[in-house]
Formats: C-alpha cells, structure tokens, sequence
C-alpha cells in the first residue's frame, strides 16, 4: 500500500462506494440477465429499454457525484491571509438580504469561508454550498455535482422501484417454480432492492424537501434557519430551478496558472489626475511618525454593508515599519483602522491589532503631488486653512521623529466639505498618507489654489467612507452628540488648537478616537486650542464629531473576540479601578481616580449597554467613566451618575446623549469588552469627557468643571468605574463642558497600555 | 594554482557579468509594493459578485471611477456566466441526454464566459492597471473569493 508523505491510502473509506457500486452494478446485471429476456418476451421489449435507459441514468449521476469535484476552494495564498491569522476574529458577519449571516474562519485554509462553504474534515477541505459528505459516492456534495447526486437519487429511487415490480412481475408469473435460478435471482434482486428501498427513498424525500426550500443538509441538519429565514431561497419553484438548470461552475482547484503574457510592470506610474475643481490640501507631516501601517486592506465584508459600517479600509497606512517601529502603538490603531476595514464591522478595529509591520510591505504613495483635494468649498476652506496654521504646533510628541520628517511639520489643512465629516476623514487620511512618504518639507501653509493631488480618489473615497465610516466607526456615531451642530463643528474646525490628527492611538480603535473626537471637539470649544494632539485619538475625534451631526447607524461591530491579553489587561484595569476607588474614597482625590479612570477608558471597560443601538456604547459608559469625573458639572449629574452599571440607557437624560449608559451592570464578558472602547461617547460632553480622560492626571480645570467633587464623589459611590458620570452628568447639566486646559504634558494609558504623553 | 586564480577570475568576471546583468533585470521588473483584496459582495446572495468599494490603498495610484468601472464590468460578466437562462438549461438537458459525456467534448457556458473575464482581465491590465504600477489576478485563480490588485512599488520617486 503506497504511502505518500501527505495522503495515505486508506482502504476503509472506500468500503462503502464499493458496496454501493457493486450492489448496484451486480444487481441490475443480474436483473437484466435472469428477468429481462421473459419480460421481453411476456410484456414487450420496451422494459429492457426502459430500464436500461434509467440504469445508465442512474449510472451517470453516480459517476458525477462521485468524481466530480464538488466545488473545493484553493488553499488561501499566504499573502491573501496575513491580515486575517493573527488575533483573526473567529467570525466575520454579512449581510446577505437582510440577513446576518457569520462567516467563520477557517484555519485549515486560510480564508473566511464564503456563506454556505463548510469544511468537510474528511475532504480536508473546504467547500462550496457544502451539502454532506456522501460515503456511498466517497465524495462531498457541494455546488458543482448537487445536481448530479439528487438526480442520482431520483433515478436510483425510479430504477430500484422498476426493478422490484418487473421483478416481483416475474415471480408471480413463475410461482410455481420459485426454486428455478431465474426465479430465485429474481427474488434475490427483489430483496435487495427491498431492502434499500426505504432508506433511499427516505433520503430522495429528504432532499426533495431541501431543494424545495433551498436548503443544504448541512444547514437542515444544523439548523440553521429553523424558524428564521433563509437568505438563500429563491422561491420553490426558484430552487428547483437553481439546482437543476443552474449553469456547471467550472472548477476552482488545478486551475493552471494562466499562460497569459507576463504583464511587464515598470515605474513610472500614472497617477491620477486631481481635477481643478478641486482644493488641494496639503498635508505635512506632523511630527507624530506614526508608521502607518497598511494593511492589506481586504475591502472586507465591510464593504458588504457600506453604508453601515464604514471604516473599511480607511486611511490608507503604508507601513514604514523599517522607521517606525517604535512606533508600533500609533501604527496599529491605524492599521485597526484599516484593518476594521478589512474586517466586517462587527468586529472591533481593536482587535485586529497586529504590529507586525515588519512583513508588510510599504505602500509608496506619490510623494509628489501628496494633496488631499477635498472637494472645494472656498468658504470653509479658508477657514480650514487658518485652522490649519495655527495648530501646525501641536504636534509635539511623543517625539517620535524620524530623520526624515523633523524638518517637515505636518500641516493639515482642513476644508469642510460637503459632508463634513469628509474633512475630518480626510484630515486623518492625508495625515496617514503623508506619514507614509517622505515627507516634504513642505511647512508652509496650505494653500487652496487646486492643485493636482490626489484629491479625486479622496473625494470619492471619502463619501462612501464617511458614510461608512460614520456606521462602522460609529456605532459611535450614534455615540456622538448628535446635538453637535455643523456651526458647531464648523467652530471647532477653526479652532487653532484642532487637532488634525489623522492618526488613531494605536492602542484605540479607530472608533474609539472616532468617539473621541466629539469630546474633544466640545472641549475644544470651550478651551483655547492648543491641545497638543492626542496621538491620534483628537484628531479622529474631530473626524467624529463632524460626523455626529450626521446620521449614524448603530454599527454591529462585535467585539466577541478581543485577544485574551487585551481582556486580561482590562481586566486588571478593573481591579487596578476598583482598588483605586476604595483610595479614593479614602483620600477624596479625584485626581488619582480620574486617572485610573482615565487609564481605564483607554481600556475597553465593562461594556454598558449600548443607549444606541451599538455595542460599543458600551464602551462609551466605560471610557467615559474617565473623563467624566472631571467633568462632571452638575450635581443633577450625580443622580444620574448613580446608575451604576446596572441601569443603562436610563441613565441619559438628556438628547445628547451620552452613552450615558453608563449603566453596565457588571464587568461582562471579555467578549464584550471590546465593544464598547468604540463606544465612545457621542455627545459633545462625551467629547469632552474624552478630553478630560486624557488629562485625567491633570485635573486642573475642576473650577470649570463645576463640580469636580461632586463627580468624584459620585465616582466613589458608584465605585464602578464605567460609566459613572461623564456623560450623564453633563448630560444632566446639559452644556458641553469645557475642557480643561492643560498646559502641561499629560499621561494618558491607551489601550494595550501604551503610554502616551501628550503635551497640551 | 596561478592558472587556477587566472582561471578563477576570468571566471569570476564572467559571472559577475551575469549577475550584473540579472540584476539589471531584477531592477527592471518593478517590486511589489503591497496587495489589496477586493472581497466578495454577498448582499444578493452567492451570486458572485465584488465589492465595488474603492479600497483606501489605490486611491493614489488610480481613479476611482476607472477601478470601479472594472469591478462593475466583471460583475456583470459574472452574473452573465451564472444566469439562468435558455442556454444553460438546454445544456442541461442535452448533457443528461448524453449521459455527461457531451462535458468532454463540449464547453460549458460558464467557461465560455470565464474565458471571456480572463480576456478583459488581462486587457484592463494591459492598457489600464500595468503602467499605473497595478496588476488586477483573475479571482478564478483564488476560487472566485477575491480580486488580488497587486500594487507595485513606485521607484520612479524615489519611494
């Protein structure tokens, strides 16, 4: 027996497909030969016809289902699945009609397996429309030989019935001869078609009844779509179609390498034009050398609900891993960004983590004409432009620059667009594209005149992506105060001290600084600007708060699988909460608990339950327990400040709502956590919150806060750190809260935690 | 041993010149940059069909409105290889007329159509993709799960 090093030859498994064909062979042989000649001659010669015709039916559909490869899909190429191994989330979601339907990953072949492919563990391999695995035929069934094999039960189901009445037709015609070989044959034959009858006219029912509903057994027997719908039906008569007309797919596996020309690729490259109507803007490196790391974007599942949730693929980072790879935390909150693309919104940009620069190669952006063109709207840009100059500053640290790009300070040059969201999503993704190149130095002041940039692709990108972007971000959207308003955000824009981070805190899901921003943008407001950026984290949550306004669709981003060492370094947050609360309680300093509080919100806390249709509310109540002590205003906030965890969505009073949820009862499953670091506040007081987190050390604007005690003891009473106060408690005062102004540099513990020191 | 270093380094020389010369052609032939995986759109079902959504990672280096235009133009050609329409029924009456064995001599519609994808593949990238530094892979190639886009490195710049 040959024994090869992959596969061995193994004889058992082709017991049954032996039987079945020899059983099947041997007795139509033998009815042909004993039976058929009387027959023939007592009826007509049409039986033998008849039967000879439905036996090479009967035949064929065997052979077919048998051989036919049934719809296996290639292993995935290592380069396809870079993205999706590591720290993978398990499932993936679609929405196919309306309908979630989880993809899972599958480890064996290295892709999420498309809606209704299953693994077949005997195959070892995966499988189209997979049905079952059949050990009469030794084959799977899958797309490509379904027909064949229901076929080849309904003509096994005709041609066993036709044997066993000829059959019995004979023996009664020749009772008194039941010891003769013809006749004893014939029962021989009869018996064993008897036999199979029931459980192959029992499967031929069954499967009838699955074409029908355009279910796969698989499905039936898993149950999947017991009492729900079924994505895949097309009507009865639609089904019925389907398996029987449906053009043969060819095969996926042995597909030669097409012997095409060999395409020769050589620099240089077109690129695109930016048209005129267009404003270029300018985007200079900021100081903050965030490798950006570029994901292999698979425009992921994401793309299936675009408008939902956005975030796919968004700021292109092409890593730099060669230069920033000490900047690992700032670049993988852009690769979560991007790779929330990659992955379906559901799952949490957080986790997709994955710093491994090192093998990603960089995307070269054309340093050349690096503009953002944002679609023009002169009014506003020029406002954008002010803006821009005066924060050119902010960017300070972490002084994480490179040879290359201290001489370039990062302008960003915001324009509003349309969509104004659109500005703070490009403001991001210049700013990640610039860190990509070199930068050049270009520290001038951006200009407005329209310059060939790649503002075309920006554009365009940015109004489905905003979109997106708004859901998938966003179910912080929904998070952030929708009480922002565009003059609001207009404000915020100009405000010198904007942030024009386009860079997420690595350690933050996009989302999470998405919900940032609206925080900080309220802060904003009222502070004086100047902020020094927040890695990342201000900047999207300028991105945010533009989008507030706009509507947002709870994005169903899970955060079912967060990597273990992020539960597990959430979960000594919570202790490290707990234990500082009770020191608090004792010492009555705020500060320290903001702090803990503020190093917890960079952590996905206990999730709260989500005021707006999105898991990562949740987390909104979680990371603003942070901030919001600090900013707890009003003792009206306290009450709310009361709903612990326990009570959600109760707990905001007020439109603006805060996530107030701070209800979460209990730390929930790690599973949970992740959802709700998105969940950033969506309010402006939210926004603000996020602000005082990150100067949660500082807590020098309590005068501003109106009540810092109030919030700290109402932080002591909850002794939960999520969602205590915050934004139930500007909620409840019901005007945005100022941030604090903090001149100093400012520790914030982002998620994983990274330290970051941000200068303000 | 002089002949030997002679010998040596006449040999030397000439391998130097071929690998001189291969690696002028390495230069030639432009790095790969990074790739990009256009999925699958599931909205309608298993039809197949790819997302059209322009990914972040091209935005630079080709319109939009061209990338979509290839991806919607091989959607539809798709969509035409999977219909359900007269021809593929008759195929499948005439293939169980002649018990599958007209599958060996005949092509099906599907591979007719498939055929015609390999062919505007490969002219996209011929006259579109190729000298924007893109090359689009046949998703057959991949089960029909992803559109690779390969995108190369830009060494004109300097990047």
């Amino acid at each position: 027996m040959p024994n090869s090093v992959g596969k061995r030859f193994k004889p058992t498994k082709y017991i049954p497909v032996s039987t079945a064909a020899t059983l099947l062979v041997g007795s139509t042989t033998l009815f042909f030969v004993f039976t058929c000649p009387w027959l023939t001659k007592a009826i007509s010669p049409g039986v033998p016809l008849y039967n000879g015709v439905v036996f090479l039916f009967v035949l064929a559909n065997f052979s077919m289902a048998t051989f036919m490869d049934p719809g296996v899909f290639p292993r995935a190429e290592e380069d396809e699945d870079k993205d999706d191994d590591f720290r993978a989330p398990l499932y993936k979601n679609v929405e196919i009609k309306g309908i979630q339907v989880r993809m899972k990953w599958c480890a064996t072949c290295h892709f999420y397996r498309p809606p209704r492919c299953s693994h077949c563990s005997v195959c070892d391999n995966c499988v189209e429309d997979f049905d079952h695995h059949c050990p009469w035929v030794n084959n799977c069934i899958g797309r490509r030989n379904y027909r064949y094999f229901f076929l080849f039960l309904l003509s096994l189901s005709i041609h066993m019935v036709g044997v066993f009445s000829f059959g019995l037709l004979f023996v009664l015609h020749h009772m008194e001869r039941l010891g003769t070989l013809h006749t004893t044959i014939t029962l021989v034959v009869m018996c064993i078609a008897g036999l199979f009858f029931i459980p192959v006219m029992g499967l031929t029912g069954f499967h009838m009844v699955l074409v029908a509903r355009g279910r796969t057994t698989n499905e039936q027997v898993t149950g999947k779509f017991r009492g729900g719908v079924n994505p895949f039906t097309q009507g009865c008569c639609g089904n019925i179609k389907y398996v029987l007309c449906a053009p043969l797919v060819p095969r996926y596996t042995g597909v030669d390498p097409r012997k095409k020309p060999p395409v020769s690729i050589q620099p240089p490259f077109i690129r695109p034009d930016i048209s005129d109507r267009q404003i270029s803007i300018k985007v200079s490196d900021n100081g903050i050398h965030t490798s950006i790391l570029r994901s292999k974007s698979k425009i992921s599942l994401d793309g299936l609900a675009l408008d939902d949730k956005g975030l796919d693929t968004q700021p292109p980072l092409p890593p730099k891993a060669d230069r920033y790879n000490q900047l690992k935390s700032q670049l993988t909150s852009s690769k979560d960004s991007s790779l929330t693309g990659k992955t379906h919104p559901s799952t949490p940009a957080m986790y997709k983590y994955r710093p491994s620069f090192g093998t990603i190669p960089k995307v070269h952006y054309n340093a050349a004409g690096e503009k953002i063109v944002m679609p023009d709207d002169h009014r506003k840009a020029s406002a954008i432009l002010e803006e821009g100059r005066c924060h050119v500053d902010y960017r300070s640290e972490p002084n994480l620059d490179l040879p290359d790009y201290h001489n370039a300070p990062l302008h960003r040059t915001f324009q509003s667009s349309p969509l104004q969201l659109d500005s703070y999503l490009i403001n991001s993704r210049s700013l990640s594209l610039k860190q990509a190149h070199q930068r050049r130095d270009k520290g001038q002041l951006p200009t407005l005149q329209p310059e060939t940039a790649t503002s075309t692709p920006y554009k365009s990108v940015f109004s489905p992506n905003t979109l997106s972007n708004r859901n998938g971000s966003l179910s912080y959207d929904s998070l952030l105060n929708p009480s922002i308003s565009p003059a609001t955000e207009a404000e915020c824009m100009a405000h010198p001290g904007m942030p024009s981070m386009g860079f997420h805190t690595p350690y933050l899901p996009t989302k999470m600084c998405h919900v940032r921003g609206p925080e900080l943008q309220s802060q904003r407001q009222q502070v004086p600007p100047s902020f020094s950026p927040m890695l990342g984290s201000r900047g999207i949550g300028m991105s945010m708060s533009r989008q507030s306004p706009l509507d947002r669709d709870p994005s169903p981003v899970r955060y079912d699988n967060l990597s273990k060492t992020i539960m597990a370094s959430i979960q000594e947050r919570k202790e490290m909460e707990e234990k500082e609360k009770l020191l608090l309680h004792h010492a009555g300093h705020s500060q320290a608990q903001a702090y803990n509080q503020a190093q917890d919100s960079g952590m996905f806390d206990s999730p709260t339950p989500p005021a707006y249709g999105g898991s990562r509310d949740n987390l909104m109540g979680v990371v603003s327990y942070g901030p919001r002590t600090p900013v707890l205003r009003s003792s009206g906030g306290s009450s709310l400040v009361r709903a612990p965890r326990t009570s959600s969505s109760s707990l905001h009073t007020d439109s603006s709502m805060q996530g107030g949820r701070a209800s979460e009862p209990s730390y929930r499953s790690p599973a949970h956590q992740p959802h709700h670091s998105p969940a950033m506040p969506q309010s402006p007081s939210y926004t603000h919150q996020k602000l005082s987190f990150i100067h949660a050390l500082e807590r020098t604007d309590s005068p501003r806060l109106g009540g810092p005690r109030e919030a700290m003891m109402q932080s002591k009473v909850n002794g939960q750190t999520d969602c205590h106060l915050g934004p139930n408690s500007s909620s409840a005062q019901g005007n945005p809260l100022s941030p604090s102004r903090h001149s100093n540099v400012k520790k914030v513990t982002g998620v994983g935690g990274t330290t970051y020191e941000i200068s303000v | 041993m002089e002949r030997a270093g002679t010998h040596g380094e006449m040999t030397l020389t000439g391998e130097k010149r071929d690998w001189t010369h291969s690696l002028q052609d390495m230069r030639q032939q432009a790095a790969i940059a990074a790739k990009v995986f256009i999925q699958r759109d599931y909205t309608n079902g298993t039809v197949c069909q790819f997302q059209t959504k322009f990914p972040s990672e091209l935005e630079t280096r080709i319109d939009k409105q061209q990338f979509e235009e290839t991806v919607r133009t091989l959607n539809n050609l798709y969509a035409e290889a999977e219909k359900l329409g007269g021809s593929s029924y008759l195929e499948g009456c005439l293939a169980c007329l002649t018990a599958y064995t007209i599958f060996l001599c005949m092509e099906t519609h599907y591979e007719k159509v498939l055929k015609k994808i390999a062919k505007f593949i490969q002219e996209q990238n011929d006259k579109i993709y190729a000298p924007r530094g893109l090359l689009l892979t046949d998703p057959i190639e991949r089960g029909l799960r992803v559109v690779e886009v390969t995108i190369f490195e830009d060494r004109s710049l300097g990047r």
